[in-house]
C-alpha cells in the first residue's frame, strides 16, 4: 500500500462529502435571509412558517457541513504535514483567517439563533441571520482564496526551500480566485434554489396540507434555480480562460503551452509525470452536460403563469428527478479543478509526495476506512433525516416552536423544567 | 510577535477545554441517566452555547496553522493517533447533540446519545493524551518530522488522558448544578462533588507519575513551574469542592473551568522556550519562535484578524448574556 494515495483518496473522500453539505447550506441561508426579512417586514405568518420549515433542513444540513470541516481543518496537518512545512506561511493565514471571522461567527450566530426564536426581538433575531448568511459567504471566500492559492501560487518568495509571503494582495487578485468563486456560489444557489423546488414539488404533487405555503417555495425555488444556473454556466466558461492560463496542463495535456511547463519541471524537479489523470476532464465533460441540462429549468418559468406548473403535475416530476443532478455536477466540477492539478498540491511549486505526512500506509487506511465508514454513514443518516423532515410537511417543525406548546413528537410533556 | 500569537493559541485552546468541557462532561453524565427526558433536559441546558463552544477549536487550530505551521504538521502528524481519536470524539459529539432529538422514537433517541457518552469519552481522552505528548517530548528526528507513533503509549499518557476524562465529568456536573433548575441542581451536587474528587485522585495519579517519569523529567525546561501549576491545579479543585459544599454554583463552577485551562498553561510554561522537545536528537527540538510562521504572515494575520477579536469574543459574550440563568420553562428546547 501506498501512503500517499491513500492520503489523497481520504482527502478526496472527505471533500467530496463536504462540498455536498456546504452548498446546500451556502444556498439555503441565502433563501431563509430573504423569507425571514419578509416575514419581519410584511408580518405575514405564512413567512414565518417557511421559515421554520426551511430553518429546521438548513440547521440538520448544516450539521455535517460543520462535522466534515473539521475533518478536513485537521486533515492538513494529520496526513499533509509537508503542506504546513513548506507552504504554511503563506497557505496558512487565508485558513487562519477564515476560522476566525468566519466559521468561528458563524457557528456562535447560529447557535444564537436557533434557541432565540421566541426569545429575542424580531430585529435581533433577523440580524443573527444575516450574520450567519454574511460568515458563511466570508468562509466560502477564503477557502477559495486558499484554494486559488494551491492552483496557482502567488505572492510567495521562496528562501531555504520554505515559502515565505510577499504580497498578500496577490493571493485576492488571483486569476484563479474570482470566476471560480462566482461558479461555486451560482453553483451553491442553483443547489438550494432546486432542492426547495424538489421538495415543494413532492408536497404539490401529493396533494399534502400547506398548498399555499409550498407554492411560494416552489416559485422561489424556481426562480433562483433558473437565475443560478445562468451564473453557474456563465462563470464557468469564463474560467476556461484565466484558469487555462495559469494552469497549461488542466484542460489539455498536448498543448505547446503545457510541454514547454513539463519541460521546465522535468528541468527543475527530475523526470517525472507532470500529466493529471484523464479522468479529471471526462468528469468535465459531464458536468458541463448537466449544466447544460439545468438550463432547461428556464422553460418551466413561464408555467409559473397562473400555476400551470402545478396544475401540468409533469413538470413537478421533472424537478423531483432533477435534484441529484447539482450534487453529481458540484462533485465533478471539483474532481476536474483538484485532480487536474496533479501531480502538485501547489501548482509547479510543492508536488503532492513532498507534502504526504511520513505515515505508515496501516495507520493511514486505517484513518482512511474509519473516517469515509463514519461520515459516509453519518452523511446517509443526515440525508435521511432531512428527507424524514420534509416530508412531514410544515404542521410543526421543532425550530421556532414555542416553548410552551409541548412538543407533538413526545408521548409526554418535558418534566425536568418545572 | 511569537509570543503574542502563542499566547493567543493558548487563549483559545484553553477556552476550547473550558467551553468544549463542559459539552463533553455532560455528554459523559447522560450515561447515568436512565430518564430520557432528564438527558434531553441536559442537552438543552448547554443548548445555546453548544455550536459556540466547539469552535474554540476550529479557531485554535486555524490559528495553529496560520502562524505555527510547521507545528501544525508535526504535532497533528506526529500524534496521528491521539488527534483522531479526539478528533472522532470531536465529529460523534457535534453530530449526535444536533441530531439526537431530529428521530421521534425513544429508541432511536437514546441511541444518539450512546454516541454522544463515546464521542466525549474520545474527545477527552484523545485531548489529555496530546496535552501528555507535549510534556513529555516527542521522538523528533533531525530531518524535523516525528518517528512513528509508539511514543504515545506511556503510564504518563494514560494517566493524563484519564485525568482529563475526570475533569471534564467534574467540570460538566459543575455546569449543571449552575444552569440547571434549582432543584434539579441541588439534586447533582453530591454527584459534582464526587466527580471532583475523582478528578483530584487522577491529577494527583498523573502528576506522581509524570514526576517518575524520565521523559517528562527530560522534557520539562522549568520543572518548577510545572509543579506548582499542577499543585494550583488541586488547590482549585479543592476550591471547587469546597464551593459544592455551601451550595456556591457560580464559584464552584469558575473552579473547575480554572482546573480545565491550567493544563494548558502548564504544557506551554514548562516547555518554554520551546514547544516540541525531542526525545532522540537535543539539536532538532523547536522553539515557540522556530514553530512559527515568518514575520510577514504574522504581521498580515495581526492586521486582519486581531482587530476582530474583540468582536469574535464580543458576540461569543453576547450568547451567554442573552441565554443567562438557569433554565426554565421557557427556554426554548431544540437538541
Amino acid at each position: 500500500m501506498d501512503t500517499l494515495l491513500l492520503a489523497r483518496l481520504q482527502f478526496a473522500a472527505s471533500a467530496s462529502v463536504h462540498f455536498l453539505f456546504v452548498a446546500v447550506t451556502l444556498g439555503l441561508v441565502t433563501l431563509l435571509v430573504g423569507l425571514q426579512t419578509a416575514w419581519v417586514v410584511t408580518g405575514n405568518p405564512r413567512y414565518e412558517r417557511l421559515t421554520r420549515f426551511w430553518g429546521q433542513l438548513y440547521v440538520i444540513n448544516y450539521v455535517l457541513g460543520i462535522a466534515t470541516g473539521i475533518v478536513m481543518e485537521f486533515q492538513f496537518g494529520l496526513n499533509w504535514s509537508g503542506l504546513s512545512r513548506y507552504v504554511g506561511n503563506v497557505f496558512g493565514a487565508p485558513l487562519a483567517i477564515e476560522t476566525l471571522v468566519a466559521f468561528f461567527l458563524e457557528s456562535t450566530f447560529l447557535g444564537m439563533w436557533i434557541f432565540g426564536w421566541h426569545r429575542l426581538r424580531r430585529g435581533v433575531h433577523l440580524a443573527l441571520l444575516y450574520g450567519v448568511a454574511l460568515t458563511a459567504y466570508a468562509s466560502a471566500f477564503w477557502i477559495m482564496v486558499a484554494n486559488s492559492w494551491l492552483q496557482h501560487p502567488v505572492g510567495y518568495e521562496v528562501r531555504d526551500g520554505v515559502a515565505h509571503l510577499t504580497d498578500f494582495s496577490a493571493l485576492l487578485t488571483n486569476p484563479a480566485l474570482w470566476m471560480a468563486l462566482g461558479h461555486v456560489v451560482s453553483a451553491a444557489m442553483l443547489t438550494g434554489g432546486l432542492l426547495m423546488a424538489a421538495v415543494s414539488a413532492w408536497h404539490l404533487s401529493r396533494r399534502t396540507p400547506d398548498h399555499a405555503l409550498f407554492r411560494t417555495s416552489l416559485r422561489i425555488g424556481v426562480v433562483t434555480a433558473a437565475l443560478a444556473i445562468t451564473f453557474v454556466q456563465g462563470f464557468g466558461f469564463a474560467q476556461f480562460g484565466p484558469v487555462g492560463a495559469v494552469q497549461p496542463t488542466k484542460f489539455s495535456t498536448n498543448s505547446p503551452d503545457a510541454d514547454a511547463l513539463v519541460a521546465d519541471w522535468t528541468a527543475r524537479f527530475g523526470p517525472g509525470d507532470y500529466l493529471p489523470p484523464v479522468l479529471a476532464n471526462v468528469g468535465l465533460g459531464f458536468m458541463i452536460l448537466i449544466g447544460f441540462g439545468l438550463g432547461l429549468l428556464w422553460l418551466l418559468l413561464p408555467l409559473l403563469w397562473r400555476d400551470w406548473i402545478i396544475r401540468l403535475r409533469f413538470p413537478l416530476w421533472l424537478l423531483m428527478l432533477a435534484l441529484p443532478l447539482p450534487f453529481v455536477a458540484l462533485i465533478l466540477g471539483w474532481i476536474a479543478r483538484e485532480v487536474g492539478r496533479q501531480p502538485w498540491v501547489a501548482y509547479g511549486l510543492l508536488p503532492v509526495d513532498q507534502a504526504v505526512s511520513p505515515i505508515s500506509p496501516w495507520l493511514m487506511a486505517t484513518s482512511l476506512a474509519g473516517f469515509t465508514l463514519l461520515l459516509g454513514s453519518l452523511a446517509v443518516t443526515n440525508w435521511v433525516l432531512m428527507a424524514r423532515h420534509a416530508a412531514r410537511g410544515a404542521a410543526d417543525p421543532a425550530l421556532g416552536r414555542p416553548p410552551t406548546q409541548p412538543p407533538a413528537d413526545d408521548t409526554r410533556p418535558e418534566p425536568a423544567f418545572t | 510577535m511569537e509570543l503574542a500569537w502563542y499566547a493567543l493559541l493558548g487563549l483559545f485552546f484553553a477556552g476550547y477545554l473550558v467551553l468544549g468541557g463542559y459539552d463533553y462532561g455532560v455528554g459523559l453524565l447522560l450515561a447515568r441517566s436512565a430518564d430520557a427526558d432528564r438527558r434531553r433536559a441536559a442537552l438543552n441546558a448547554v443548548g445555546p452555547f453548544f455550536l459556540g463552544n466547539e469552535v474554540w477549536l476550529v479557531a485554535a487550530v486555524g490559528i495553529l496553522f496560520g502562524a505555527f505551521p510547521v507545528l501544525e504538521g508535526e504535532l497533528l502528524a506526529g500524534c496521528y493517533p491521539a488527534v483522531v481519536g479526539a478528533l472522532t470524539g470531536v465529529i460523534l459529539v457535534t453530530v449526535g447533540v444536533q441530531l439526537r432529538s431530529r428521530p421521534d422514537s425513544r429508541w432511536a433517541r437514546a441511541g444518539w446519545d450512546r454516541v454522544i457518552v463515546v464521542g466525549s469519552l474520545l474527545a477527552a481522552l484523545g485531548w489529555g493524551i496530546v496535552l501528555a505528548a507535549l510534556l513529555q517530548g516527542v521522538p523528533l528526528r533531525a530531518d524535523g518530522h516525528v518517528a512513528g507513533v509508539t511514543h504515545l503509549f506511556t503510564p504518563f499518557a494514560a494517566a493524563a488522558g484519564l485525568a482529563v476524562v475526570t475533569l471534564v465529568a467534574a467540570h460538566g456536573a459543575a455546569f449543571l448544578t449552575l444552569r440547571m433548575p434549582a432543584a434539579e441542581g441541588d439534586r447533582l451536587r453530591p454527584l459534582a462533588r464526587r466527580l471532583v474528587v475523582a478528578a483530584l485522585a487522577a491529577i494527583t495519579a498523573a502528576t506522581v507519575v509524570g514526576l517518575f517519569s524520565d521523559r517528562v523529567r527530560a522534557a520539562a525546561q522549568r520543572p518548577v513551574v510545572g509543579v506548582l501549576l499542577a499543585v494550583l491545579l488541586v488547590a482549585a479543585l479543592l476550591a471547587a469542592w469546597t464551593a459544592l459544599g455551601r451550595g456556591r454554583a457560580g464559584v464552584a463552577f469558575a473552579a473547575t473551568a480554572t482546573a480545565l485551562a491550567l493544563p494548558v498553561v502548564l504544557v506551554g510554561a514548562t516547555l518554554w522556550p520551546y514547544v516540541l522537545v525531542s526525545t532522540v536528537e537535543p539539536g532538532a527540538s523547536l522553539t515557540v519562535a522556530d514553530a512559527a510562521a515568518s514575520a510577514p504572515t504574522l504581521r498580515l494575520l495581526g492586521w486582519l484578524a486581531l482587530p476582530l477579536l474583540p468582536a469574535l469574543l464580543g458576540f461569543q459574550a453576547m450568547c451567554w448574556w442573552i441565554f443567562r440563568g438557569r433554565t426554565d420553562g421557557r427556554a426554548p428546547v431544540y437538541w
